[in-house]
């Protein structure tokens, strides 16, 4: 049961935002990914997620080849995203933004809708205690009326945690889930992505945090000008004199 | 006399709100201005005199308007904005304007341009609190209601409407989210030109019909659906209701001719101190 990402390549105009980047995990592990801004983390993640076709290479999840699927259908696969500059659908309310990203009701289809009104009904009822769940466990309760655009930038990026977590995947894309968080979110949002980690979602996570971030992944993986520069544990990695160079300019001691 | 013509206005404000939640949906959740929703009307009221005539039943008509026009709406997304759907909004809308006139022109070969008329039984009026009703008029915003209490049912208790006010907001996340992009685009062209549909039918009743009917009737729509904040559905419907009690109260005071520029000087005048319209929320900071 891996994640498996296989020699991706993109380029914009002249630009190799990504060059021939290999990476594999275990689906239920975690893993981080560092480096230094244009290092092609963030695009790494479009690619996988489908937002952006790559020019070569692969993506697999459980041996699955998942290149020819969309967005939509890579996320109900089980891989799913969230945005380093959180995204919310900010007319719903961060209960009706949960409710949205539960796949598989029968009333997402008119047909399902005016002929199986009961299930539909069913369902919905269903979903609301899955969102007052999710919404328990990341401390969203409090403003489950509210109109998620009216939230603070740190309650968005539980919301962006708790909307993957509605998806059902099997592993999550974080992109800088700790950036401009308060330390006491930061904690929250390590200790839910552990939690959940240990009942068998997989994260893969984009972080500059590198302190926050060593604590959480077992396993880093440095990029720098859209190439895998290392793999490893954080503390070998970190002490890598080509990691150092490039990543922490060799500033640091 | 005022209540009578508040009556009136309430009828013609149903059918304009109608339009108007139409035009609405297609720009929050599609991103353009529909030009062909007016002739998607048109469609609606013919289909639904045909069917009158063979049955004499208005339920009948009603579900033939809603049929027809929802499937004409399904076929211009599927064969225009389908294949468009990435071009600039001007060209989306020049192509809905060529979409409409070539509504018009079918629906003109098809039935002539003579105006036509629904053969509703005369009845005499009901009287309540005074105010004479047409009983037609009774039926009418029946209609009205269930057509509307359908469309505000799928926008907000079910999955797929949930959806499409997400798509609404930002139709990239709703793709990372698992929200499959063409079964919302789908609905909401259905869902619109049902809309459409029952509107053309209520106003070829109330009137006549003919195949400029509904291109007539579409800039009252327009104004509608800005007013109510545009892509608000609830502000489509309260602002059309709004517009057609304004038209219709001002007629023994501007005359006949001049009730629709009176919609528009309402139009302006709220705008005026409210840019957003009725409903219209501040967007969000991203």
């Amino acid at each position: 049961m891996t994640l498996s990402v296989r020699n991706i390549g993109k380029s914009f105009g002249g630009f190799r935002a990504l060059d021939d980047v290999s990476l594999e995990m275990p689906a239920d592990g975690l893993l981080g990914i560092i480096g230094p801004n244009g290092a092609g983390k963030s695009t790494l993640f479009s690619v996988m997620s489908g937002f952006m076709a790559a020019d070569a290479g692969g993506v697999s999840l459980h041996g699955r080849p998942l290149d020819r699927l969309g967005a939509a259908a890579r996320a109900r696969a089980g891989m799913v995203r969230t945005f380093q500059v959180p995204r919310e659908f900010h007319h719903l309310t961060v209960r009706e933004n949960l409710m949205a990203a539960a796949p598989g009701q029968t009333g997402e289809n008119l047909l399902g809708v005016f002929l199986s009104p009961r299930r539909v009904r069913t369902e919905e009822a269903a979903i609301r205690v899955e969102a007052e769940a999710t919404m328990d466990f990341l401390r969203l309760a409090p403003v489950a009326d509210t109109p998620a655009g009216r939230l603070s930038g740190g309650q968005k990026k539980l919301l962006e945690l708790g909307r993957a977590l509605m998806a059902k995947p099997r592993l999550i894309l974080l992109d800088e889930p700790f950036a401009g968080v308060n330390p006491v979110l930061i904690g929250q949002i390590m200790d839910r992505v552990a939690t959940l980690n240990a009942r068998g979602i997989g994260f893969l996570v984009i972080e500059h945090d590198l302190e926050a971030l060593s604590r959480l992944v077992p396993r880093l993986v440095v990029m720098d000008r859209g190439r895998v520069l290392a793999t490893g544990a954080p503390d070998v990695v970190l002490a890598d004199p080509a990691v150092r160079e490039a990543y922490l300019g060799g500033a640091v001691a | 006399m005022f209540g009578q013509l508040l009556v009136a206005g309430i009828v013609h404000g149903l059918i304009i709100g109608l339009a108007a939640l139409a035009v609405t949906l297609v720009f929050g959740i599609a991103r353009f201005p529909n030009a062909a929703a007016g002739d998607t009307m048109t469609a609606g009221a013919y289909a639904g005199l045909v069917a009158h005539k063979a049955s004499g039943s208005l339920l009948v008509a009603g579900g033939a308007a809603v049929a027809a026009s929802g499937l004409i709406s399904l076929l211009g997304y599927l064969l225009v904005f389908r294949p468009l759907a990435r071009r600039p909004v001007a060209s989306l809308l020049v192509a809905a304007i060529g979409v409409a006139f070539l509504i018009r022109a079918a629906l003109g070969i098809v039935f002539g341009h003579q105006q036509q008329v629904f053969q509703v039984p005369l009845a005499w009026p009901i009287e309540v609190a005074g105010i004479r009703i047409p009983p037609m008029d009774l039926t009418l915003a029946g209609v009205a209601a269930c057509a509307l209490a359908g469309a505000f049912g799928v926008l907000y208790l079910t999955s797929i409407g949930r959806q499409m006010r997400a798509v609404a907001d930002d139709p990239d996340l709703a793709r990372v989210s698992g929200i499959r992009p063409m079964r919302v685009m789908v609905t909401l062209w259905l869902l619109a030109g049902a809309a459409a549909g029952i509107a053309g039918l209520m106003l070829g009743v109330k009137t006549v019909v003919a195949p400029e009917m509904g291109w007539e009737g579409l800039l009252s729509a327009f104004a509608a659906a800005i007013l109510g904040g545009i892509g608000s559905p609830v502000g489509a419907v309260a602002a059309g209701l709004l517009l057609g009690i304004a038209q219709e109260i001002s007629t023994p005071y501007v005359g006949f001719t001049y009730k629709i520029a009176l919609s528009f000087a309402v139009m302006l005048a709220v705008l005026l101190f409210r840019p957003r319209g009725l409903f219209g929320r501040v967007e969000g900071v991203r």
